[in-house]
């Protein structure tokens, strides 16, 4: 007896599904983890309120991100990168930065809302002092 | 021999669902992890100037003479802040918003000066620096001397 044709015809034929699950999942998984990795590098902090905000723009500029934590003690903690920094050594550190980069900086300053603006001040007068005038204000779209 | 009629229909009908539901599942997933529960985050541009630096002389309108520079004081007191704008009380931030209205539709590129209490939260701050913004005063000044 002889077999019928269609038979062996679909045991050559290759079955994509599996193979369309797995990289349908691999894309989902590096899609998820990149979005967050993104979110991650930021430090949570309560940003004030602003309604005239722009979109951060993706330039070369190198940016000096400026943390200010609330702290209930007497001074908030300034934190640049990972590390604290205290209040007199910010003169130093963005001078060095500005001097590297022949003062093209971008100095962020991401500030809790409750931060009173004493402990502000100085980072933007250590800006002026180091001819860095580009400085922002991080904020969150709203008010 | 016939198999029951209502077997084979709920057979082909469990064998369709299964990979809607896959798919749906992971749809589901991957949305509920790329949303984004904060608020994105914007920036506020801002333009430095200390005293020494602004030096340069800016012809003045001699109508306008008066109106040379708009300095705003945010002052902090008992149970919030309070504003003066040029020595004009103001209780409430929509008093400000008014007032810099006026000034803006006078003369809109009157440089802003933010005189700025120490104890003032940040939060006030950038709310005058946002109505500021929002009116068109672009030039917006703080208020620092170099000696502290």
């Amino acid at each position: 007896m002889r077999t019928p044709q269609t038979r062996s015809r679909a045991s050559v034929g290759f079955n994509m599904t599996p193979m369309i699950d797995v990289v349908f999942l691999l894309i989902i998984f590096f899609l998820v983890s990149s979005h967050l990795a993104q979110q991650e590098t930021q430090l949570e902090l309560d940003l004030p309120d602003a309604a005239s905000g722009e979109r951060p723009i993706d330039d070369d500029i190198r940016r000096v991100v400026v943390n200010v934590l609330p702290d209930d003690g007497p001074a908030p903690r300034i934190q640049v990168g990972s590390r604290l920094v205290p209040p007199e050594d910010l003169d130093r550190l963005i001078g060095f930065e500005s001097q590297q980069t022949d003062g093209k900086i971008e100095v962020r300053i991401r500030a809790d809302r409750h931060v009173p603006y004493r402990v502000v001040e100085p980072i933007m007068i250590a800006c002026a002092r180091a001819g860095v005038w580009k400085v922002t204000f991080a904020v969150v779209a709203g008010g | 021999m016939r198999r029951p009629a209502y077997h084979r229909e709920s057979q082909t009908l469990g064998a369709t669902m299964t990979p809607m539901i896959d798919v749906i599942f992971q749809l589901l997933i991957f949305f509920v992890c790329t949303a984004s529960f904060q608020a994105a985050e914007e920036v506020l541009p801002t333009n430095l100037s200390l005293p020494g630096s602004i030096d340069s002389a800016v012809p003045i309108d001699p109508d306008l003479k008066d109106l040379d520079e708009i300095v705003v004081k945010i002052l902090r007191e008992e149970g919030g802040v309070r504003w003066e704008i040029n020595g004009r009380r103001c209780t409430r931030l929509a008093e400000v918003r008014a007032v810099l209205a006026g000034v803006a539709q006078v003369k809109i590129d009157l440089p802003v000066i933010l005189d700025v209490d120490g104890g003032v939260p940040l939060e006030n701050v950038i709310d005058v620096y946002d109505v500021c913004r929002q009116l068109g005063l672009e030039r917006i000044q703080f208020a620092a001397s170099l000696s502290s």
